[in-house]
């Protein structure tokens, strides 16, 4: 259904959709500049004397980005504005919802709650780099949220389906009360728990006849 | 045979983007040159600015400029503006620093001096009803667009009933009175007198409403977080005072809005000033600190009820008195809150007063199913009280007093279009098994007792006349442009499900054109009151009958015979002359012109669908048309909730063990998508019952409670496990697709079969207020202080 | 100056690849230094930019840190050991399942997974007008806006209170209490040992801290001594929600029982004190008793003694006498 997707007023415009499609699990910087900090100088020259190296190299979705990243810049922020991936959402920005949800070596953690300099040589997943970047093929996560046709406003749903791809590596014959707990740091105000407990429990169960 | 498409689980056409990470919310677009807005929110609960000095901010390298109120429209009395200089709330926006990025912006923020005059501030309404109480505004605490300001106060009278914990008899600016009381109570076998108190609490869609705006000369182009699409293009364009048409608005995602987005935000308005102003992209992102603010709050109510039975448990007499914390801009939900009540127990003989109360907390706005859900969930528990008290079962006490079909209610008369109220009662009696799970009331095992409750919760659920539009063009596929917003509802693509079914199409063949204005919609309505799935059946209908007639119209002219003798099914349209597909249709009717593709249009659709309709002229076969099926008599839906709960009789912790919610919502379009409907706002209903809050501290007029984790939504595992819905199913017979919206009714149910559970597991004792925290129980069944009055506000 | 409360403030990280270097860069930076655990405590503060160091230090590449060691005498867990680790670990959940149980209570699995246990305990009060950056006592003012007449104070304190009524917030600290664990505490100096209880301060001793440590200091490790390994245990922790939520109050309770007896007991409460308060008054009255009823109510009626309530956190007076009791009651 490929018509279907969101495609940007922007990106209509400057006709950027094969490449933006190619980029996502990527994510390529499709913006030019870095957004976050441009590095002003009323931060004064004695913080960039530090030890820490600014330009470092981030493995995220399996591919190696380099990125110029502040030594108090949070995870989510970098993700967001530096290397273009935006399914990551900033929902309170202080550990307090779970729409920032990623994968540090395929453990769940808040994207938000982390500085950038934390994972560096650690493996970082996003929403975007569940699918095959070569086909295309969705994540057993997501082939079951689509199966049960989970959640409603979706902000919270990149959270959740890291939560529950790390779920399903975790324990990957949950209960559903296990699988509640395991979703415990996902908070969605359309309160749609009970289908994305459904949509859980059958990607472990996809996952499991894998 | 095309599928049926109504009545069936389809994924809605956006889930793939959603759960990849392409779907982009307001806060995911960027512009080359994109710079960052940061807010300074007012310290102060009710202050005016004295002074500003922003000369060191502004001479931070990388700041770019300051955006004052006095550059955003603003109106005369109690309205909000995007910016202020006279804040009303501590929270308030005063003033955006745009910056180079977000670092540079709250460096900004923090070297601007500003110096405030504290002004007197109210909390609480009933302070300032006081005789000689403070007012919310330097003028006064009521206004009218006639009068202005004035100042309103109870009598001393009035207040030493309160204060001696009576219902007092005072006058309100907002009266209504149906039968005749006085007398209906002096013939009640028993009458109940309670004061009631339901918290303010904040709406925290996920999604804070970040936007962000450029402008390419005259057009803007705007990306805003909001609930509905088509009117809030409108809307922007009303506030910055432009032609809409030289707006390009993209909302293809709505991180929820549950009210306090409806069509869009007061804050949309700063990024498309802001970047007018200083010529660069503006991004503003909302953080959930702002959002706790400037994000919306269901009203608070302080009421008293007086509510007479008969013998038979049937409620002859209502005597209702709220006064509704407003915050600073007035919200409407009192109103709404003594209609639903005369329409939930029908007494016949109902005095309804009420006072708005202006007040220096954060601004209030419809929260899903405003004032219903919060009167459901504060007079049912009463409803059950009576219930004991005459010896009667409670689903019982339920069904006597439901509306039948000839329902007539509030101080209109207003009757309704259907009702199934006693159905989905019965079948939610059945779902639930009532008949057993009563007998478990007040059962204990070990320090827990277990407790049932029953919430029968109405709400308006359907509007009329709206405009649909739709085109086949000559790939044969049908394009439904929808001006509904994508909050999470799946409406976009639901309400276009009877419209495909009728002309033939298998969903596959379907696309759903929303989100983006450039892309033409049709004036629709809000995503509020319940009412898309309704309005859009049927203005989608409309234009597929529309579209239905013109496909055998030029069928007949292409191969012959008679237009009526032709069918439409799976993309062809066939007949006496012979078949076409409805993609060679769409080349003909651009042959053809005229109506057919839409060069010509319908007399009676709205001014707003036709430069859209114009957009899409000569482009296929167009279908549009107003909703024109008229109808008598208001469109409401019902769900029937029903709780059974474990208090916790040493701690005061409730666990929500079971739960059942059954609507009467007329034509069920999507099963999957209404069964989370019922869940989502049951709730929601249940964190309105049991967590959720503002508070003050009463001395300062600051809030607590403003981040999420104290503000305390409903997480996963405070979530009944055992979850059930269901469906009456019977079509609302005025309307060719029998549907009734379900977004708000589950709101008061869920909210209300908890504060009854609650109270049943007490032994039949109702707190009489929300939230049921852990405190308040366990001080209740100790019999210990609460630490407050009764009818306090913001006490968490 | 006008107040915003988002964007980390700029600040120096230093991220030490050794303990040694570690204590190096404390004693070096002394007051200027912030040590960032989990961050889960520490990023609020940051992006409310009301505690601004200039200096960062990253404790999360030191290996001495984390791990869980079975020594001869019970086991060692680093400080900088993940809760979700600590919860899981097989020695923990099968001899001291009350640090388990603990660990496994707190927050979200996200945050279990990034917070520390060291930084669980190490963490400072919610106390949301304190964390609002008001100049209370705590935040070296003078005056507690949280003991003000007509303040909120439903999560305040109910006992020890001296000037300052917050609580500790540690949903770990009374089970580490109820085992009798020790917390070792090194700065360039050398380490010191604390035993659990003294590791908190209250008010009275420093009111701007939560524990003895100073700057300079590092909590480097927690000891759990064999003695209470499979003991009887009961955790249970009461809040408004079920994840996320810090306790309104917790209990954390150990017993040893020879047969139906038991011989000795800890017990300690959390929620209710600004510090975890071990109930010795309630442990004298068990020992030697089976931990029936009657046992049980005096239990829970010693341990709110001297308890006196604010406006708002009268309740708590009867849900830790409760929570004590229910402690007892399980072992009987």
């Amino acid at each position: 259904m490929e018509q279907q997707e969101s495609v940007g007023v922007l990106e209509q415009k400057y006709s950027r959709r094969t490449f933006i499609k190619g980029v996502i699990a990527t994510g390529a910087t499709v913006s030019s500049t870095g957004y976050l900090f441009r590095g002003s100088p009323l931060l004064g020259a004695a913080t960039y004397q530090s030890a820490t190296e600014r330009l470092i190299t981030l493995n995220v979705n399996g591919q190696d980005r380099r990125v110029d990243v502040l030594p108090h810049e949070t995870l989510a922020m970098t993700l967001r504005y530096k290397l273009g991936l935006t399914g990551t959402k900033l929902g309170c920005d202080r550990a307090e919802c779970g729409a920032c949800t990623v994968l540090i070596d395929g453990v769940a953690q808040y994207g938000c709650s982390m500085l950038t300099h934390q994972v560096r040589g650690r493996a970082v997943t996003t929403v975007e780099g569940l699918e095959d970047p070569d086909t295309g093929e969705l994540s057993v996560v997501q082939q079951a949220v689509l199966e049960e046709g989970g959640f409603q406003c979706a902000f919270c749903a990149p959270g959740f389906i890291m939560s529950m791809t790390a779920m399903i590596q975790d324990n990957p014959n949950p209960t559903r009360e296990e699988a509640a707990v395991a979703l415990s740091g996902n908070l969605c105000r359309c309160a749609d728990y009970d289908k994305i407990l459904t949509c859980a429990m059958r990607a472990a169960e996809l996952a499991r006849s894998v | 045979m095309a599928e049926k498409l109504v009545g069936t689980d389809i994924a809605p056409p956006d889930l793939r983007a959603k759960i990849t990470g392409r779907a982009k919310y307001a806060e995911d677009f960027r512009a080359p040159g994109m710079v960052f807005a940061k807010l300074l929110l007012s310290p102060m609960p009710h202050a005016r600015v004295r002074r500003v000095d922003a000369s060191r901010a502004l001479a931070m390298p990388g700041v770019i400029d300051i955006l004052r109120a006095d550059e955003v429209p603003a109106r005369e009395g109690p309205r909000e503006a995007c910016l202020t200089d006279n804040p009303r709330y501590e929270g308030e926006p005063i003033l955006a620093v745009a910056a180079v990025d977000e670092e540079t912006a709250a460096a900004a923020i923090e070297e601007i001096e500003i110096d405030f005059e504290p002004l007197p501030f109210v909390l609480d309404p009933l302070d300032s009803l006081r005789p000689g109480g403070p007012n919310p505004y330097v003028e006064g605490n009521q206004f009218s667009g006639q009068d202005g300001w004035s100042e309103f106060k109870w009598t001393a009278a009035d207040f030493e009933a309160i204060d001696a914990g009576l219902m007092p008899d005072p006058e309100c600016p907002v009266e209504w009175t149906k039968g005749d009381p006085e007398s209906a109570f002096a013939e009640s076998a028993l009458v109940l007198e309670e004061a009631i108190v339901h918290q303010s609490l904040t709406h925290h869609p996920m999604e804070p409403r970040s936007n962000m705006a450029y402008w390419e000369g005259d057009r803007l182009f705007a990306f805003v977080s909001t609930q509905s699409s088509q009117q809030t293009k409108f809307a922007l364009a009303g506030a910055l005072d432009m032609d809409p048409e030289n707006i390009t608005f993209v909302s293809e995602y709505c991180g929820g809005g549950f009210g306090s987005k409806i069509a869009g935000t007061t804050i949309m308005q700063v990024p498309a000033l802001f970047s007018r102003k200083i010529g660069r992209p503006v991004m503003l992102r909302v953080t959930r600190y702002e959002e706790n603010y400037i994000g919306r709050a269901r009203p608070g109510f302080q009421s008293w009820l007086k509510m007479g039975f008969l013998e038979d448990g049937k409620c002859n007499a209502i005597d209702l008195i709220i006064v509704q914390e407003s915050g600073p801009y007035g919200a409407g939900d009192y109103n709404t809150a003594g209609m639903i009540a005369d329409l939930t127990y029908t007494p016949q003989n109902m005095r309804f007063r009420a006072v708005p109360m202006y007040t220096n907390t954060p601004p209030k706005a419809a929260q899903r199913g405003p004032g219903g859900a919060q009167i459901i969930s504060m007079v049912e528990p009463i409803l059950e009280k009576a219930g004991r008290e005459l010896g009667i079962d409670r689903l019982e006490m339920h069904r006597i007093n439901a509306p039948r079909s000839d329902v007539r209610f509030g101080p209109r008369d207003t009757s309704l279009t259907s009702v199934h109220a006693v159905e989905a009662l019965e079948q939610g009696a059945e779902l639930f098994d009532w008949a057993s799970k009563v007998q478990l009331s007040g059962q204990r095992n070990g320090s827990k007792v277990t407790g049932v409750g029953i919430g029968l919760s109405p709400y308006t659920a359907g509007s009329r006349g709206r405009d649909g539009m739709m085109i086949i063009r000559p790939d044969g596929k049908l394009y439904v442009h929808q001006g509904i917003g994508n909050l999470g509802t799946h409406s976009i693509a639901d309400t276009a499900r009877p419209a495909a079914e009728l002309l033939g199409y298998d969903w596959d063949d379907v696309v759903i054109v929303w989100g983006d204005s450039s892309r033409g919609y049709p004036r629709s309505t809000v995503q509020a009151g319940s009412q898309t799935t309704t309005a859009h059946t049927r203005a989608n209908r409309a234009a597929a009958e529309d579209a239905l007639r013109k496909i055998r119209a030029v069928a007949a002219s292409a191969m012959g015979g008679s237009p009526g003798a032709y069918r439409v099914d799976n993309g062809r349209v066939s007949g006496p002359g012979g078949t076409m597909t409805l993609g060679r249709i769409a080349e003909r009717a651009i042959a053809m012109g005229g109506e057919y593709d839409g060069h010509v249009l319908p007399g009676d659709i709205h001014e707003q669908t036709v430069p859209a309709a114009q957009m899409l002229a000569g482009q296929g076969l167009m279908g549009i048309a107003r909703d024109n099926f008229g109808g008598e008599g208001s469109i409401y839906s019902w769900v029937a909730g029903f709780a059974l709960v474990e208090l916790d009789e040493e701690t005061g912790v409730v666990e929500l063990k079971e739960y059942v919610g059954v609507t009467d919502c007329g034509t069920v379009i999507h099963p999957r998508s209404l069964g989370s409907q019922i869940f989502g706002g049951s709730i929601q209903g249940m964190g309105m019952a049991m967590t959720q809050r503002w508070v003050f501290d009463p001395k300062w007029g600051v809030p607590f409670a403003n981040r999420l984790y104290t503000a305390r939504p409903p997480g996963i595992l405070d979530v009944p496990p055992d979850l059930k819905w269901g469906a009456v199913d019977i079509p609302d017979p005025q309307d060719p697709i029998g549907a009734k919206g379900i977004g708000e009714p589950p709101v008061g149910a869920g909210a209300a079969a908890l504060t009854c559970a609650v109270a049943d597991a007490m032994g039949g004792r109702c707190v009489c207020r929300t939230p049921l925290t852990p405190d308040i129980l366990l001080a209740e069944i100790e019999g210990r202080d609460r630490g407050f009055g009764r009818l306090d506000q913001h006490i968490g | 100056m006008a107040k915003i409360r988002d964007m980390i403030p700029a600040f120096e990280l230093l991220q030490p690849t050794s303990l040694e270097a570690a204590l190096e860069l404390l004693d070096e930076h002394r007051e200027e230094a912030w040590v960032l655990a989990g961050g889960l405590d520490s990023f609020d503060w940051f992006k409310d930019r009301i505690k601004r160091p200039s200096v960062v230090v990253d404790l999360g590449g030191v290996p001495e840190l984390t791990g869980i060691t079975d020594i001869d005498n019970g086991v060692v867990i680093g400080a900088m050991t993940s809760l979700t680790e600590v919860e899981r670990h097989e020695l923990i959940r099968s001899e001291y399942s009350v640090v388990s149980e603990a660990a496994r209570h707190v927050a979200t699995p996200q945050i279990r997974n990034q917070g520390t246990l060291g930084g669980n305990v190490a963490q400072d009060t919610r106390c949301w007008y304190y964390r609002s950056g008001w100049p209370c006592y705590r935040a070296g003012g003078n005056t507690c806006y949280a003991a003000a007449p007509q303040a909120m104070n439903r999560e305040h304190c109910i006992l020890g209170r001296s000037r300052c009524v917050a609580v500790n917030p540690s949903d770990t600290a009374p089970a580490l209490i109820a085992v009798d664990a020790k917390m070792i505490v090194e700065n360039s100096g050398g380490p010191s040992v604390y035993d659990a209880e003294d590791f908190f301060i209250g008010p009275a001793i420093d009111i701007t801290r939560m524990t003895v440590m100073k700057p300079r200091d590092l909590l480097t490790r927690i000891q759990i001594p064999a003695t209470w390994a499979n003991a009887e245990f009961y955790y249970e922790k009461v809040r408004d929600r079920g994840s996320w939520d810090f306790q309104l109050v917790s209990v954390a309770a150990a017993f040893r029982k020879s047969g139906d007896v038991i011989q000795e007991a800890r017990i300690a409460v959390n929620g209710v004190a600004p510090y975890p308060v071990r109930v010795e008054a309630a442990e004298r009255i068990v020992a030697g008793t089976s931990g029936d009823e009657e046992t049980a109510n005096a239990a829970g009626e010693a341990a709110i003694e001297g308890a006196r309530a604010l406006r708002h956190n009268d309740y708590k007076i009867a849900m830790m006498r409760n929570l004590v009791r229910r402690a007892v009651r399980s072992v009987a």
